[in-house]
């Protein structure tokens, strides 16, 4: 796994004049770019033109990749508390301290892990939960709606069913983007459809805002959050109409998916798109993160596979389904096991290959069970070991979140930056940032590349694979890891897709996964939606915060726009669209009083133009200050009033 | 020839609250030499470690007062300027921008219109022809803020009042248990206060609702654009043309302004 | 032209020039990245240098103007601050550099020598050998012959080479230029007739097959400075646009930027960072009023300060060189081309 020596490459910390090429870790798209660096820190950045990904661009994100590492709060030193503070320790007792208290804790404890991590430091961190401390609470940040997303996808197409390549988009007749204001969360993927309809394409968007995308599109369903599926299904009816016309050989299941429809009209739209699904050679979804709870994100999932099957799109060659994760190297860790539902490499719940293989390549039964999630692992847990996220950042229900970390008896952070999980923790341990340690990342293409090191992490910062490892043996796993491609190896052997990744030489792209085999599509009777609702609904918009992820929080460039919103809308904002504003007699930054059978809340008005008429939206940004409406809910009946 | 970037470095000789988050900062340059500056410039002041933003010289170059800016926590940089104390260093680099034609002002009957923090700009020009006060005439002064704890140079109104060679006039949106004088937003004033557009130049500072309202009015009045002369709002960075922040059309608000009169307002475009 | 100022180097002879120049100063050339990436880049041997390739994607302005540039050194002595301005001293030559790079690196100079003058800027700059290498063939996304920028220049180098075949004809312009023309020593021929004629030769033939020029921007400049391009041609330019703001950092004519302290050991760096018209924040003032709230406003902005009338006047040329980056690196369809042709035909078409 040399480096090809065409790359002016090198890292002997100066790095004056050189660059490395790595991967982009902000969204998933995988773009590749090169870090330069000047005086031992990263100093700018440049896309690769050849890269098949970034093919000489970059998003604003990708622009500013360089400046978090050198600008952000560093960990620097191994910390502990004792008397309350933190106070820098060597290695040896920060390791030491953090394996007692995780040891003492098993099996109650919890491992979280972040769309940050490389493969190689998911894997460990899987290895270390399941076979180490005997637990199965294992999980990252924005899974678990992603994961069921994908389960619904495959429920219907098989393990293969979310494939598909950026290029098919591009060259895809058709193109049905849901959720997606793509510009913020995935703009590489905004350029492959910017591209596609400039060949002519038809995008068709679905969403309860209209985003520059919807304004492309050459159809826009307007949807009221959590009320997605009920357009999906017009769709399903739609289409299975156009088949039915077109006398199609029936796919198994189709009998009984009729019948769960028959009594369903589609509406004019629907035919409409329907028939441009049927007729075009190509058609591809884009399905973007959503902060629908689990359940709802699967059934939807299932419902949009189920009209890719019924017009003949699903597993079609040049045809994709691309599933957007929320961040980084989500997918990664999904499948090199930091979820609480499966193993490393395993196809679902109790897969036996995945358990015998992990079996032999521990050494050890993993743990097979099925653990609790994030949220539920922060709350029961009585010691959490914590790499790379800032919880209350990222997760739903931040003040529930910072208050069980502030009661948790064992707190081990392993992160690059100062982040407030890190200020509460027991024991720091200061891993390497972006540019200063090797490995690899997986793109929601399943394109495996590596991440380089150009620059040392500061002072006694250590790559995270390496800390990991370290902690690993002190729980009492042998490890021979010299350094982070003999964890690629190990992972290969474990996780069957990745054994292409870990022969790869420097020369290529990086690898594809290896695709699972084809089970055949499998219809059925979908899950009736919820009965509609007459009234405003309040909901997220967006699922993640960018300005809480420390790679923007601390770019001097991209932290602008985040600071300032966060300035501007100091006790959160509601969006609102003009009409509701003026039935209501509010105008920008009148209270706005909130009622739900959960609570109630007053929030700022934000009079917006691209909103639906009966959505309300609260960015995710502020999720918190509609807490006690939402209670707990991804959408939620509201009434309003003037605040 | 010191480089574009390097600021000067001060000490902070004096604090003066103005408001619950308005302080005027009078700063010191420690190496000793001169700074001489117009009215209606501004300067790039350094906190170290939080960075370097524009302030408005709020005091004028025929007093000894030195540098005086006054500035209102608006956030990271401006928390930390409020956090020192005197005696802490900050950076500076300036003066840049047009500033004040106090040349042309000589011999013409003078308005003074301020709304909130936009007194400060202002300030400079007043005590500028205050002090050369023969050379100008009639001077008017008028003043208003939210509420009377938002009024700014609390103690100069009152003493610019006491003059007999001055007209001020000072009003509040909302008045207080204590607040005696006039009600009601800055436009009001107008009605107490004779005006003479054929030989009035009217500087008007103060929140951009303010100022749409009251040029309107000086308009209606019969104020020529060229007569009614304000400050313009811009991110600046650099303070010398580079940067492009503050660019508007091909004019830069750090060179060619910000002062600008109401006609090359009108004018800048792109 | 005088005897010293041009002459001939064999091809053969090349990389002894290289090592020569190696060996005095730091050598910056476009050298092999990865899958086919060219990057311009600090060289450790003459091998490393390529003589036959494409524009790098980045072009070699970081030199000129880093992405992130330290300024002042922040410090504390004896309890005051000490404030330590930041000068690059190395001598570097900058070898290969396209006529189109070369016309950007002039057009930097004039922007941060107008008054007042960044006179740590130009001392860098003028430590910076330029040798560039003129273009006998259009490049994929070029125009520089719309911006009297290419493919081969008059001025603006230290010394211009042009590839004639067996030998590099090499055209000196300056005192320096000639100095580093005379590190190939014996290398070192007289240019002859001929080779003088097939320079001038190589020259026509590249012009002529630019073909249709690609970019007009006379009628684009009358309409954008007489304000007669309607608001909606801007709001549906900025829907094809992804506020990336590649078009600024990898422009070469481009140079705004934003100031910013980082800390580190003993105190604090002020750098000067790249930065964009077209992101949202830039015009973000402290109040959180933004004037370009729209990226409809920041895509006129652009294309008002490329390629006004009121901006040509100012500084004596239009704010592109033809380059065609925007091109390759736009995450949207909204390149200066695309958008100049929008203005001139006064609706855009994605």
């Amino acid at each position: 796994m040399a480096e090809k020596p065409g790359v002016p490459h090198h890292s002997d910390g100066a790095a004056n004049g050189r660059a490395a090429l790595t991967t982009c870790p902000f969204c998933s798209c995988g773009c590749g770019l090169y870090i330069h660096g000047e005086a031992g820190v990263l100093a700018g950045v440049t896309p690769s033109e050849h890269h098949p990904v970034s093919q000489g661009r970059l998003c604003a994100r990708g622009w500013a990749a360089h400046e978090a590492p050198a600008w952000g709060e560093r960990l620097t030193e191994p910390l502990l508390r004792r008397d309350g503070v933190l106070r820098p320790v060597g290695w040896e007792e920060a390791l030491a301290h953090a394996a007692e208290g995780l040891r003492r804790a098993a099996p109650a404890v919890g491992v979280l892990g972040s769309a940050r991590a490389t493969n190689e430091e998911c894997y460990l961190l899987a290895r270390i939960g399941r076979q180490a401390l005997g637990t199965a609470n294992l999980d990252s940040a924005h899974r678990s709606s992603y994961q069921a997303q994908l389960d619904g996808l495959a429920l219907v197409g098989g393990p293969g069913a979310a494939q598909g390549t950026l290029d098919d988009l591009e060259a895809s007749e058709v193109i049905l983007l849901v959720e997606g204001d793509l510009t913020s969360t995935h703009p590489r993927v905004g350029l492959s459809i910017l591209r596609a309809l400039r060949r002519g394409a038809r995008l068709v968007t679905v969403g309860s805002s209209r985003t520059q995308f919807a304004r492309l599109a050459a159809e826009h369903v307007p949807v009221v959050p959590g009320r997605e599926r009920e357009a999906f299904l017009g769709l399903v009816a739609a289409a299975l109409e156009s088949r039915e016309r077109a006398r199609t050989e029936a796919l198994p299941g189709e009998a009984e998916l009729r019948a769960g429809l028959a009594g369903r009209t589609p509406l004019e739209p629907e035919r409409r798109v329907a028939a441009w699904f049927a007729d075009a050679p190509r058609a591809s979804l884009v399905l973007g993160p959503t902060n629908a709870d689990a359940d709802e994100a699967f059934e939807s999932a299932r419902v949009l596979a189920t009209l890719l099957a019924v017009s003949g799109h699903l597993r079609r060659p040049g045809s994709a389904v691309l599933l957007l994760p929320a961040r980084g190297n989500l997918r990664g860790a999904c499948e090199l096991g930091l979820t609480p539902d499966r193993l490393p490499g395993a196809r679902g719940p109790f897969d036996e290959e995945a358990l015998g293989r992990l079996r032999t390549v521990w050494g050890r039964e993993p743990t097979p069970a099925t653990g609790l999630d994030a949220e539920a692992t922060v709350q029961l847990a009585s010691a959490l070991l914590v790499f790379a996220e800032d919880l209350p950042g990222a997760l739903p229900s931040p003040g529930a979140v910072r208050a069980a970390l502030e009661r948790a008896r064992c707190l081990v952070v392993l992160d690059a930056f100062l982040t407030p999980t890190a200020r509460l923790a027991h024991v720091v341990l200061p891993v390497a940032a972006f540019g200063e340690t090797d490995g690899t990342v997986t793109s929601f293409e399943g394109r495996v590349q590596r991440v380089r090191r150009l620059v040392a992490p500061p002072r006694s910062a250590r790559p995270g694979w390496r800390v990991l490892a370290d902690l690993l043996e002190r729980l009492g796993a042998a490890t021979s890891f010299r350094s982070a491609d003999d964890v690629l190896a190990e992972v290969a052997g474990a996780v069957p897709a990745y054994a292409d990744a870990a022969q790869a030489d420097g020369s290529g792209w990086g690898a594809a996964l290896r695709l699972p085999r084809d089970t055949g599509i499998a219809l059925g009777p979908l899950e009736a939606p919820s009965p509609p609702v007459a009234g405003p609904v309040l909901a997220w918009d967006g699922a993640l915060d960018w300005g809480s992820d420390p790679l923007v929080a601390f770019s001097p460039t991209l932290r602008r726009d985040h600071l300032s919103r966060r300035k501007l809308h100091p006790r959160g904002v509601v969006g609102l669209s003009l009409g509701m504003a003026q039935q209501l007699g509010v105008r920008a930054g009148d209270p706005v009083r909130l009622t739900s059978s959960s609570g109630e809340t007053t929030l700022p008005a934000g009079p917006r133009g691209d909103l639906e008429p009966d959505v309300l939206l609260v960015p995710y940004a502020f999720r918190e200050a509609a807490a006690v409406v939402m209670g707990g809910a991804a959408a939620r009946e509201v009434r309003l009033a003037r605040g | 020839m010191a480089d574009l970037f390097l600021p000067r470095l001060a000490e902070i000789a004096e604090v003066r609250e103005e408001t619950c988050d308005t302080r005027t900062f009078r700063l010191r340059l420690l190496d000793g030499n001169g700074f001489a500056f117009r009215p209606g410039q501004f300067l790039e002041l350094s906190v170290f470690g939080h960075g370097e933003a524009p302030f408005c010289l709020a005091g004028s170059p025929t007093r000894n007062g030195g540098i005086e800016t006054t500035v209102r926590r608006v956030g990271q940089l401006t928390d930390a300027l409020h956090a020192l104390r005197v005696g802490d260093e900050v950076g500076l680099r300036g003066p840049f921008g047009n500033g004040f034609d106090v040349e042309a002002a000589r011999s013409r009957d003078l308005l003074f219109v301020g709304g909130g923090i936009g007194l400060p700009p202002l300030r400079g020009l007043i005590w500028n022809v205050l002090d050369e006060r023969e050379r100008f005439g009639e001077v008017t002064v008028l003043y208003g803020a939210r509420t009377p704890a938002d009024l700014v140079y609390k103690e100069e109104l009152a003493a610019w009042a006491a003059r007999s060679d001055v007209r001020v006039e000072v009003t509040v949106d909302r008045g207080d248990r204590d607040w005696q004088g006039h009600v009601g937003v800055v436009p009001t004033l107008f009605e107490k206060v004779p005006l003479r557009p054929a030989t009035t130049l009217a500087y008007v500072c103060g929140p951009p609702v303010m100022i749409g309202f009251v040029v309107k009015d000086l308009l209606k009045r019969g104020f020529p654009e060229e007569a009614i002369i304000s400050t313009l709002e811009r991110m600046m960075q650099c303070g010398v043309g580079k940067c492009n922040h503050c660019a508007i059309g091909h004019r830069y608000v750090c060179r060619d302004g910000p002062v600008f009169n109401y006609r090359q307002m009108r004018e800048l475009c792109e | 032209m005088r005897q010293q100022d041009v002459g001939t180097i064999a091809k053969p002879d090349l990389r002894e020039w290289v090592e020569r120049l190696l060996a005095e100063a730091e050598v910056i050339a476009p050298t092999p990245a990865h899958g086919g990436d060219v990057l311009f880049a600090t060289i450790r041997s003459a091998d490393e240098v390529l003589w036959d390739f494409e524009n790098p994607l980045a072009p070699p302005k970081p030199l000129v103007l880093p992405q992130t540039e330290p300024l002042v050194r922040i410090r504390r002595r004896n309890g005051r601050l000490a404030l330590e301005p930041v000068d690059d001293a190395r001598p570097r030559v900058l070898l290969n550099a396209r006529s189109c790079d070369v016309k950007g690196m002039a057009f930097l100079r004039q922007m941060m020598a107008a008054e007042p003058a960044d006179e740590a800027w130009l001392r860098r700059a003028d430590r910076l050998t330029l040798v560039s290498l003129a273009c006998n063939d259009p490049c994929r996304q070029g125009f520089c012959v719309c911006c009297d920028a290419g493919p081969s220049l008059r001025e603006g180098y230290d010394l211009q080479l042009t590839d004639l075949g067996d030998r590099l004809l090499a055209e000196a312009a300056s005192e320096r230029g000639r100095r580093t023309l005379a590190a190939a020593g014996r290398a070192l021929r007289p240019a002859r007739e001929q080779d003088l004629d097939r320079r001038a030769e190589l020259e026509g033939e590249a012009r002529r097959r630019f073909g249709r020029e690609t970019c007009h921007f006379g009628s684009a400049m009358r309409r954008l400075s007489a304000g007669r391009v309607e608001p909606e041609l801007w709001e549906q330019a900025s829907d094809w646009c992804q506020q990336c703001g590649a078009c600024s950092y990898l422009c070469p004519v481009c140079y705004c930027f934003s100031v910013a302290d980082r800390r580190e050991d003993g105190g604090f760096l002020r750098c000067r960072l790249w930065d964009s018209c077209q992101l949202s924040a830039f015009t973000l003032e402290a109040s959180g009023h933004n004037p370009r709230h729209q990226p409809a406003e920041r895509i006129k902005r652009r294309l008002f300060h490329k390629v006004s009338a009121q901006y040509y006047r100012r500084d004596g040329s239009v704010g592109c060189v033809g380059c065609g980056r925007c091109v390759r690196a736009c995450l949207g369809t909204t390149d200066l081309p695309a958008l100049v042709a929008a203005v001139r035909e006064g609706t855009w078409n994605g």
